[in-house]
């Protein structure tokens, strides 16, 4: 395994509105994520902040419509992941997101993945328009 | 029977003993999938007393859980009981943080599962 403390592996794609495509583009991420040096434990908040984010901009950003792409941006290094991922949709409030927790919301399946990310990410920051997430995790594994 | 593509069905005890097919259980085609399979089994008889041995799962996504959610709502309505058992930590860890632990019935392994059925 490739411990290189400068190693960085940075990724600049836009990827279609697609189910398939976006777990390809995820595991594509993770395996490069492990190839410089991250470990499974803290890849696994990783893919979930990949997986949840990219599927929110696919999902209720573009609404799914094939027209519109998604853009990806990468930038890791051993010390840092660094991902932004930006829709073309109208974007969202999320501060009015209900609360997943809340017995009327359970099944509503809004904000869970939020949720998620703010656990695993170390700073999760939308822009002011809500198409565009910023999120960054500090790696703590030896 | 059915053909199920993203669930493997067993039956112990009179217990419909579910294992997901998926180890990383993401791809949102599949999800849906296996949120009909889990319905369509919700909706025998032989499938009101459901436990999914989340033992192969290595990775599950909120829409995926969002399934498991739906599920056991239906089951309890209907009067049955769904259990979870096998979760990794890292699987687990997701039911913590989301405070689905208290939605769901956890329990460690199969045995101890089955058991908890026949209190």
């Amino acid at each position: 395994m490739l411990m290189n403390h400068d190693a960085t592996w940075t990724y600049d794609a836009y990827i279609a509105s697609d189910s398939k495509i976006a777990n390809q583009t995820v595991l594509m991420i993770i395996e490069n994520m492990q190839r410089i040096g991250w470990g499974e434990g803290e890849l696994f908040g990783v893919h979930m902040a990949l997986e949840e984010a990219i599927v929110n901009a696919i999902k209720h950003g573009n609404q799914e419509d094939p027209e519109k792409k998604v853009h990806v941006v990468v930038n890791s290094t051993l010390q840092e992941f660094y991902l932004k991922v930006t829709d073309e949709g109208d974007g969202f409030d999320p501060d009015a997101v209900p609360d997943p927790t809340l017995d009327e919301n359970l099944e509503l399946g809004s904000g869970r993945g939020l949720m998620l990310m703010r656990h695993y990410m170390d700073h999760v920051v939308y822009n002011d328009r809500g198409n565009s997430l910023e999120v960054t995790k500090h790696r703590t594994e030896s | 029977m059915p053909d199920y593509s993203c669930i493997k069905l067993s039956n112990k005890d009179d217990v419909a003993v579910v294992q997901l097919v998926d180890d990383k259980v993401m791809d949102a085609e599949r999800i849906a999938v296996l949120g009909e399979e889990l319905m369509t089994l919700a909706n025998r008889d032989d499938g009101k007393r459901m436990l999914i041995n989340m033992d192969n799962v290595r990775f599950l996504s909120s829409s995926a859980i969002n399934k498991l959610i739906v599920l056991e709502r239906r089951l309890a309505d209907a009067g049955g009981d769904l259990k979870l058992s096998n979760l990794s930590p890292e699987v687990e860890e997701v039911f913590n943080i989301t405070q689905l632990h208290s939605v769901f019935d956890i329990r460690d392994d199969e045995a101890d599962a089955l058991s908890a059925f026949k209190d």
